[in-house]
């Protein structure tokens, strides 16, 4: 049922500009796959090229092994769920689901057979005679994809197709669509700007920023592991602390910065020397209050500016002496009523919880 | 998306043949305006002259075919037109105001009732206004007996303005509708909120809000009525506009100096419509950088090929240049190598012409001759004459004797 | 009365002078230009011709015979019906039936491709070219197909100087030119509800079409099609409502045996002077007009406001 899909050297071009640079992925079968990075990234693109509506300017998309070149969209064994949608507003619940059928002659009852079938798996069963505009809003989400499972495609591609649903529904049909991926088991590839929607749902996520692909890994991998200071920034928040490194100790690097020295750990693949300019990241919700016994290798002195409370979570807001700013979070359960704006403190971190890569340009800030 | 290149190509190909039917004729009878043979056409090319634009011309047997400026006809049917254009603008525009404001404030089951009767005017046939209006006047006229009433009833300018207002009104109706359905309510509460008296609300909100559409509603209205045929030829009665001066001549017979007047109607449509889209762009430049912007990438994505390279492309101005410019060279060229233009060549195929006709009027007068022996004296009729000289348009009033 | 027919007192809300100019161009507008004048003309249609000073005399009286005349000719005819101006009438129709068809299945691959596929700026380069011709007089335009339709004019002097033809087609004659020219005369009438249906129809519902594997032909048949139906019978109804009533193409392009429906209205009023029979044949018109209207608003549930925007 599911299909492997490559990208294989993939540019797309429009006049000089490049949406998608040289990006090279292989998504496995069966997998759910998200595409994640801010707007005009060339994510959208990525998937207009695995789904057939946009030829790549250079490289190949192959699925199953199969070269899709010159082959158009309604050939392709892959479905698209479009950001809004595009059900047919003409056309009741069951005729879009079944739309797919009747192109390819199906009988009428043969269509309406497997329309109640699908209706059945997005449990709207005995709607199928409704108008679109009748249903709600994730009522219309799971017919879009009733819709594009009816192909019985080897591969689901859907593009941001929660970014119109309010914040409780998104999340009730993120484990819904988890849940509908595992049931139908074919290859699910996802499009996201939204980093959490990617984190929960994903067996993999690639991060791109610019047309090419930063980082991808498990969810966790990139989340503990940022490959660039892109991927450190955008996946989840990090605070950057800028310096040199002045000494490197097995897989964990020192750096010195106009605030002090830390230790944080090197990634395998970025290798740094001494004297390189580089950059610590620390999650906010890595930086403590140390208490009695708390031993930290990393210790940094902050004055507290002001305090926001997030529910679960403290959201603290200070700065360095050099005047860089610093964000910590401290867990609900945890008392803090003697922290107040404009009080100074020690804060600490441990090295392996913090990471240092080579200084770029940040995309992000 | 794979484009297919048959199906573009083919496409490309409708798309020249469509605009060639719809600018082709046009094209063809501006060319015919500067030649100057009697009866319209290309081939044969008779002289290139720009005759019918001024005196027109006195044909070899002796009738004057007006041209564009001697034609004291088409002058009076212009000055009639402009008044009635102005009449109906007058009436009409306040009138497609008002029924639009009303529209907004009156009940909503009242409301589709309102909008079917002000869109009327526009289902019915033209014909069948200009009926309306005349039969009903006339009898109004006979009634009032002699007077002012009977005057106005039987005056062609006054009955046309009323019927062509009968439907005119609709279309300005539409335009003011079309805007105030973008019209910020909350602007008139607040004004009256800070102390204005409805009339000034009216006036300084209202009136100024609409001012772009009274302006496109007039410039409409003007246009509607200067163009009108079907409703003019009924309500002008026994006056002439525009529109029935160019029908009767159609009808009469068709003469060069009807595409000289085309060719004229066209230019000034075409640089009002390069005025507009200058003055358009001037407007459009203010806001590009923020909201044109946004609104073209719109359009943009809403096409089925985001890249602009595949597809067929329709050819830049350059092409059209560069084809336009051989043409009016090979054409200037042949006119010119071949002689074909200015006073000499005019005067050469008039005293052809009319040695040809003397000779067809020779062999007339013998036929005629032996046909008053058979026929004890009765003359052929007009019919004859044309079917002897193969041209029946040669005898035809092209534009009235003098 | 106020408040049974406006949403807020009329007076208070407008203010006085506002409120009476507004009745008055509405009331003038609706009952004298509009109202009054159709009364009038159906009125007379059921009354004898006779001359102004005759009316209300003895010989003005209520008759069927201008529609009697129109289905069963003259009382001196021997044939059973009109067949003259019946046939004129159904030619009218039919023809026009066709034209409206023929503008539709001409325009809609046009107003498809600026709507869809073309870039926006050559879209708009097409748009413009599209109005111009529009802009000049009725009249002029079919002027200029009679110029190349004439029996000595250009196409037949081309076709017969290179040697194809030895003698013109009589275009005029067989109306070949009257019904190229009505389909030239109201086409962008059709263009334009057609493109702007069409437009507005989210690009993604066609590509989604294509990616469930609908070919072109089914997704312009499934999806725009039933997308751009506003549109479709916006325009069809215009177009057939112009064409039908159409006076200035016909004036200029029909061959003098031939006549089209309001030409025969024509004659009667001005040539005929028979007032009453015109305003009958006015009427029929009329009628007609009306009745196509509403059938298609019910065959395709349109509401008025649709047809015209």
């Amino acid at each position: 049922m599911s299909a492997d899909v490559e990208l294989s050297d993939v540019s797309v071009t429009f006049g000089s500009f490049y949406a998608a640079k040289n990006v090279n992925v292989k998504v496995n079968g069966g997998e759910f796959f998200s595409f994640l990075g801010p707007s005009g990234c060339g994510k959208t693109t990525l998937l207009r090229a695995i789904s057939g509506f946009q030829e790549p300017s250079e490289g190949k998309v192959l699925i199953d092994n199969k070269d899709m070149s010159g082959i158009g969209p309604n050939k392709r064994p892959t479905a698209l769920i479009f950001q809004n949608l595009a059900l047919f507003p003409l056309m009741s619940v069951s005729e879009n689901i079944a739309f797919s059928l009747e192109v390819r002659g199906v009988s009428k009852e043969e269509r309406k057979k497997r329309a109640d079938e699908l209706l059945e798996l997005i449990a709207l069963e005995g709607q199928g005679d409704k108008k679109v505009h009748q249903l709600s809003g994730g009522q219309k989400q799971r017919v879009a994809i009733a819709r594009a499972l009816a192909v019985e495609p080897k591969v689901l591609l859907l593009d941001e197709p929660l970014s119109a649903l309010d914040l409780k529904l998104r999340q009730r049909m993120r484990t819904e669509l988890r849940e509908i991926q595992k049931r139908v088991n074919i290859t699910f590839i996802y499009i996201t700007h939204d980093q959490g929607e990617a984190l929960t749902m994903s067996d993999r996520i690639a991060v791109m920023n610019e047309g090419e692909l930063e980082q991808i890994g498990k969810c966790d991998e990139v989340y503990n592991n940022p490959l660039t200071p892109f991927v450190a920034t955008f996946v989840g928040e990090n605070n950057p602390l800028y310096g040199k490194v002045t000494g490197i100790d097995g897989d964990k690097a020192q750096i010195e910065t106009a605030d002090g020295q830390y230790l944080a750990m090197m990634n395998e693949s970025k290798k740094l020397n001494i004297g390189d300019e580089s950059i610590a990241f620390v999650r906010p919700e890595s930086l403590f209050i140390p208490r009695d016994g708390d031993n930290f290798d990393n210790k940094i002195n902050v004055n507290i500016e002001s305090f926001e409370f997030e529910g679960n979570l403290k959201n603290f807001y200070a700065r360095l002496q050099s005047g860089a700013k610093i964000k910590f979070s401290v867990p609900n359960a945890i008392d803090t009523s003697t922290i107040s704006s404009g009080s100074s403190i020690a804060l600490g971190f441990d090295s392996s919880k913090s990471v240092i890569l080579p200084k770029a340009s940040l995309a992000i800030d | 998306m794979r484009p297919s290149y048959f199906i573009n190509f083919m496409m490309g190909i409708y798309i020249f043949i469509f605009f060639a039917y719809l600018f082709g004729p046009l094209i063809i009878m501006s060319i015919t305006a500067f030649n100057s043979a009697e009866f319209p056409s290309i081939t044969p090319w008779e002289c290139f002259s720009f005759r019918w634009f001024n005196e027109g011309k006195i044909a070899y047997d002796g009738q004057h075919l007006a041209g564009l400026l001697t034609d004291w006809r088409l002058h009076d049917g212009i000055i009639s037109s402009l008044i009635i254009g102005a009449g109906v603008v007058t009436l009409s525009v306040p009138i497609g105001m008002a029924a639009a404001i009303v529209l907004t404030q009156v009940r909503s089951q009242l409301r589709d009732i309102f909008y079917s009767i002000s869109i009327m005017p526009v289902l019915f046939p033209g014909v069948i206004i200009g009926i309306s209006t005349v039969v009903l006047w006339d009898r109004l006229a006979g009634l009032g007996g002699e007077g002012f009433i009977s005057d106005i009833g039987r005056n062609g300018i006054f009955l046309t303005i009323l019927a062509q207002t009968c439907f005119i009104s609709t279309y300005c109706f539409l335009i003011f509708v079309a805007r105030l359905q973008r019209f910020d309510q909350t602007q008139e509460e607040a004004a009256l909120d800070l102390g204005a008296s409805q009339t000034q609300v009216f006036f300084k909100i209202l009136v100024p809000y609409l001012s772009p559409a009274i302006a496109s509603a007039a410039v409409i209205a003007f246009l509607f009525s200067f163009e009108n045929y079907n409703t003019t030829v009924f309500s002008i009665l026994s006056d002439q506009t525009l529109t029935t001066v160019i029908a009767s001549k159609v009808r009469l017979g068709i003469s060069p100096a009807l595409s000289a007047l085309a060719l004229t109607i066209i230019a000034l449509t075409i640089i009002a419509a390069a005025t507009y889209e200058v003055l358009r762009r001037r407007a459009e430049k203010r806001y590009k950088d923020t909201q044109e912007k946004f609104v073209k990438e719109k359009a943009a994505d809403n096409r089925i090929n985001k890249n602009y390279k595949i597809g067929f492309k329709v050819p830049r101005g350059i092409v059209t240049i560069l084809i336009l410019v051989v043409f009016t060279i090979y054409g200037a060229t042949q006119i010119l190598k071949n002689d074909l233009y200015g006073q000499s060549c005019i005067d050469a195929a008039d005293t052809e012409k009319k040695s040809k006709f003397y000779d067809q009027l020779n062999a007339l007068d013998a036929i005629e001759l032996s046909e008053e022996e058979l026929s004890g004296g009765e003359l052929g009729g007009n019919q004859d004459y044309g079917d002897i000289f193969g041209d029946p348009s040669l005898f035809q009033d092209f534009g009235g004797f003098d | 009365m106020n408040n049974f027919l406006f949403t807020q007192p009329f007076f208070k809300k407008n203010g006085k002078a506002v409120a009476i100019y507004f009745l008055v161009a509405i009331i003038f507008w609706f009952v004298f230009l509009v109202i009054i004048p159709q009364f009038y003309m159906l009125d007379l249609s059921f009354r004898t011709n006779v001359p102004p000073l005759a009316r209300g005399g003895p010989e003005d009286y209520y008759t069927f015979e201008h529609y009697s005349h129109f289905i069963f000719g003259s009382k001196t005819a021997t044939d059973a019906f009109n067949f003259v101006d019946l046939g004129v009438f159904g030619r009218t129709i039919f023809v026009s039936m066709l034209v409206t068809i023929a503008n539709l299945l001409f325009c809609y691959p046009i107003a498809f491709y600026i709507a869809k596929i073309a870039n926006p700026s050559t879209a708009r380069l097409l748009i413009v070219s599209l109005i111009i011709p529009f802009w000049i007089n009725e009249l002029l335009r079919s002027f200029a197909l009679r110029i190349l339709f004439a029996n000595e004019g250009v196409i037949n002097n081309f076709l017969t100087g290179i040697g194809i033809l030895d003698q013109g087609i009589l275009f005029i004659t067989y109306d070949i030119g009257l019904y190229t020219g009505l389909i030239y005369a109201y086409i962008l009438l059709m263009m334009f509800p057609l493109y702007n249906a069409i437009e507005s129809l989210d690009i993604n519902q066609i590509e989604a079409a294509k990616d469930l594997g609908s070919s072109s032909f089914r997704t312009h048949w499934r999806i725009v099609i039933p997308h751009a139906q506003p549109g479709i019978v916006s325009g069809c109804t215009m177009v057939f409502m112009l064409t039908v009533g159409a006076l200035a193409t016909p004036v200029v392009l029909s061959s003098p045996n031939t006549l089209w429906f309001p030409q025969l209205i024509y004659q009667w009023f001005n040539m005929n002077d028979n007032w009453s029979r015109g305003s009958a044949y006015s009427i029929i018109l009329l009628i007609v007009s009306v009745i196509f209207v509403l059938t298609m608003m019910r065959i395709f549930k349109v509401r008025i406001g649709e047809i015209i925007k």
